[in-house]
């Protein structure tokens, strides 16, 4: 019954989308106000109707409704609820009923907004938005539909249907197969509609700025219309690149953090053109510069958004985030085709019409400065799209896959990111329009002056490993100009308005919070850059079999094995833990209890580990395997990963700079 | 970009290139698409037959080289890895541990395949953690194109007795237990 329901209501919605696409298109070339308006009423159907049938589909999954395939699938009875709700995104069919429930909320959102303001470019967002949609729409009715319910034939076998085929009966499997262990975790909550919600969201930037080429605007009004939502966009991405970074570092069992899969990359990419779309979009409202390339960047971004959604779901490259092959591929295809034709012809179209006001005048200038800034971007970008394009290129030209691995990328983007924070650094520094040489330096020589003191003391008291200090210097570098900028700023209010000076900080993110916001984020990269040097370049790790109060020693550290139990746990898993005593020197830090959970209906173990987390290092525990006979012992494998903590805390203060750039602020008062 | 002004838009040499670009990325991709939709060898398949030469050291029955189909009739557990894979190195002391285990009866065969990956270093990852089953290289990866492998290393094939494919194991093991409650049902059957 609810089967039907959500299948028909998908139906529907799919229907309505068609339509809203074509009367908006309609509407727009027969002028005719009556037929645009019911586009707009159609699309605001779409939201209500969607989340009936992800609810439905929900219900079905908490409900142990095996009969539907999807449910069968991705879920199994002995899940806690809040796992087997989340499964909607645990399989392909589900999270592309949630990917098109994200995209018609925000599609809604832009059809609820005043629309006599932007009357020229509304009616066109409408008609990019209404297509993608209907895009995603048809793949989950005619390919992917998680609404197909199992049925069983007279003569055994088993179909699968949405309505019932004559002469079967409902095939009830009795469980289901429930989740991979691995995406039993709490990350799995929160990780995919994290990402879902940054690749979607990037969808209404890109759909204002083919509005805006439609019509034929060259101005930056759908660049300040869409300002708030790109920076939503771009922390929902982050968030979700973080997220997956963690989630792998708990779970994953080798304390390992990105591993440089192609599917990360596949997130990464279109994070760092829209980086650089959000760093050039302020010179196109500042100085009217930046125009084509602006377009290029959004262009750039929703192409790679799609093209990852396609690698991540069309088995056309190895990954561990693959989901099962699928008929869906061809379609993406198709679509990243036409889309790609669509808005590269029509900007090149509009090319001439996009020049910008004046000119770069000086090499060292702020425009100038995140020039460079975006052409590094783009270097990290063709880097990485080279690496996901190798083994094609290498399958294509010698039959062979060859597989470019972390170390090609490692070495081929670690002098681009140190050249961003030398700008990072810089770029703060300088003016709009005019500055030399001479401008920068003169700002520039005490920051770097603290920053080489910094890396000398480390050089004496921490490491004396080249890489490191060039990048802790640039680190420090970084650090010290950001300070020195809220300082500077800060003491400018407290002779201005005779505010004390914890005031006056808190007033400047009041006043520019793009700005200040932006710092703050600045500050956060830093602290993750210092989490990424340790464990990169200093992680240390052993492996030991050890019988009961034996000792392993790394890195200062003293594990003593003391105990093991096995026991029954929730989810019907079994769990076998271990208990080890953590020395320094001679000084007792504390007990860590890494652990192995086997799920028995997947027939799979999950290592958890033991972490003992402080900003100097984490030090990560993990029982690979144990015998009964508590005489033979276990093994235990122990990893030193040093300053990695930094890396989460940073994620933290760049989510407070994110929310402090994007949160709503009073219209106008901050365009200065 | 920008920077420089165009008054009459993008010039016809540089629209060519743009679109030659465009169409070349698109056949790239659509032909690894097309790659991709092959069918992939599945459990209950018979597993497709290659020739695997050791690296310098490892033989097996004194030989330095193999083929699959000469081992029929004994339990063959094909490990897929590389020495770059950080989950490989997670599985490697687990896989050698099972293999000592199953060595003396001679009714397993363990074969480790380096997949993409350079000999020097595979080397090193062996002499690492002390690996003695026989290992190769996928030269001109011509074993896993067989096996149509798309998801990753590591990867490990069982095979029966009868030649065919009775378990696929995507990812890395985390004890020996586990390896063993795959190959005793294999050997009971």
């Amino acid at each position: 019954m609810l089967a039907e329901l959500g299948f028909g209501v998908l139906v529907l919605t799919f229907f309505l989308t068609l339509y809203s696409f074509t009367a908006a298109l309609y509407g727009e070339w027969k002028r005719s106000e009556a037929v645009v308006e019911s586009a707009r009423r159609a699309m605001l159907l779409t939201w209500p109707l969607l989340t009936l049938s992800a609810l439905a589909l929900i219900y079905l999954l908490v409900n142990n409704a095996y009969q539907v395939s999807f449910v069968y699938e991705v879920t199994s009875r002995s899940m806690p609820a809040y796992l087997k709700a989340t499964a909607l995104w645990g399989g392909q069919a589900g999270s592309l009923v949630f990917w098109a429930w994200l995209m018609s909320a925000f599609t809604s959102l832009v059809a609820l907004r005043k629309w006599e303001r932007d009357r020229e470019l509304l009616p066109w967002v409408l008609v990019v938005a209404a297509f993608t949609l209907a895009f995603f729409l048809s793949l989950i009715v005619f390919f992917e539909n998680p609404f197909l319910r199992y049925w069983q034939t007279a003569g055994g076998n088993v179909l699968r249907a949405v309505f019932q085929p004559a002469n079967t009966l409902p095939f009830i499997p009795s469980d289901g197969r429930g989740l991979n262990p691995l995406l039993r975790h709490p990350g799995m909550v929160i990780h995919p509609p994290m990402l879902y919600l940054g690749f979607v969201s990037f969808v209404i930037p890109y759909a204002f700025a083919m509005a805006a080429l439609i019509t034929n605007r060259s101005d930056d009004r759908w660049i300040r219309l869409t300002r708030r939502w790109t920076l939503w966009a771009w922390l929902f991405l982050s968030l979700g690149l973080v997220l997956g970074g963690r989630w792998a570092y708990d779970v994953l069992g080798w304390g390992g953090y990105w591993a440089w899969d192609p599917v990360e990359i596949a997130a990464f990419m279109p994070w760092l053109t829209g980086t650089a779309f959000l760093h050039s979009v302020m010179i196109q409202e500042k100085r009217g510069m930046f125009k084509q390339w602006n377009m290029l960047l959004i262009i750039l971004t929703y192409a790679l958004v799609i093209f990852g959604t396609f690698l991540t779901r069309s088995g056309v490259l190895s990954s561990v985030h693959a989901f099962a092959q699928s008929a869906i591929g061809p379609m993406f295809f198709g679509f990243i085709a036409l889309t790609s034709f669509f808005s590269v012809g029509l900007l090149i179209y509009r090319w001439g019409s996009l020049k910008a006001d004046v000119e770069i005048k000086s090499l060292f200038s702020r425009e100038a400065l995140f020039l460079f800034n975006n052409l590094l971007f783009m270097s990290v970008l063709v880097v990485c799209f080279w690496g996901v394009l190798f083994p094609l290129l290498s399958e294509l030209f010698t039959n062979q896959k060859v597989t470019v691995g972390p170390p090609f990328y490692e070495r081929a983007t670690a002098p681009l990111f140190a050249a961003l924070m030398l700008l990072m650094g810089a770029a703060p520094l300088s003016a709009w329009g005019t500055a030399s040489a001479r401008t920068i330096g003169r700002a520039l020589w005490k920051p770097a002056l603290a920053a080489l003191f910094v890396t000398a003391v480390l050089f004496f008291t921490y490491t004396r490993h080249p890489i490191a200090l060039i990048g802790f210097f640039l680190i420090a570098l970084v650090l010290f100009v950001t300070f020195y900028e809220f300082w500077r700023a800060a003491r400018a209010r407290t002779k201005a308005h005779a505010e004390n000076i914890l005031l006056a900080f808190w007033n400047l993110f009041g006043r520019n919070r793009r700005r200040y916001g932006g710092y703050v984020i600045h500050i956060s990269m830093m602290l993750m850059a210092v989490g990424i040097l340790g464990i990169e370049l200093f992680q240390r790790e052993t492996q030991g079999t050890l019988a009961l109060q034996q000792s392993l020693v790394l890195g200062g550290y003293r594990l003593e094995y003391r105990d093991i139990a096995r026991f029954p746990g929730p989810d019907s898993r079994e769990v076998t833990r271990a208990v080890v005593d953590v020395y320094q020197g001679e000084r007792y830090l504390g007990q860590l209890y890494p652990r192995i959970d086997y799920y028995p209906e997947a027939q799979q173990n999950m290592t958890i580990p033991g972490q003992r987390p402080t900003l100097r290092d984490d030090l990560y525990v993990l029982l690979v395997d144990w015998k009964p006979a508590s005489s033979s012992g276990a093994t235990f494998k122990v990893y030193v990963n040093p300053l990695v903590n930094w890396l989460w805390l940073g994620s933290l203060i760049f989510l407070a700079g994110i929310l402090i750039a994007a949160w709503p602020e009073r219209e106008r008062s901050a365009e200065q | 970009m920008s920077v420089q002004q165009q008054k009459q838009g993008v010039p016809l040499w540089a629209q060519i290139l743009i679109w030659l670009s465009i169409t070349g990325l698109l056949v790239l991709v659509g032909l690894g698409l097309i790659r991709a939709q092959r069918p992939m060898v599945s459990v209950g398949s018979l597993a497709p037959d290659f020739s695997l030469t050791l690296f310098d050291g490892y033989t097996l029955d004194g030989a330095s080289s193999l083929k699959l189909s000469d081992l029929r009739g004994k339990v063959v557990v094909i490990n897929f890895w590389a020495s770059w894979c950080k989950p490989c190195e997670q599985e490697a002391a687990t896989l050698e541990a099972a293999w000592r285990l199953y060595q003396p009866a001679g009714e397993v065969v363990f074969l480790g395949i380096a997949w993409t990956d350079t000999e020097p270093k595979s080397k090193a990852f062996l002499k690492r953690f002390g690996i003695t089953y026989p290992n190769g290289p996928d030269l001109g990866t011509r074993i896993s194109q067989l096996y149509n492998r798309n998801l990753g290393v590591p990867e490990t094939y069982f095979i029966g007795r009868d030649g065919t494919i009775k378990h696929i194991q995507i990812g890395p093991f985390a004890s020996v237990s586990q390896i063993q409650a795959l190959i005793d049902r294999l050997l009971a059957e």
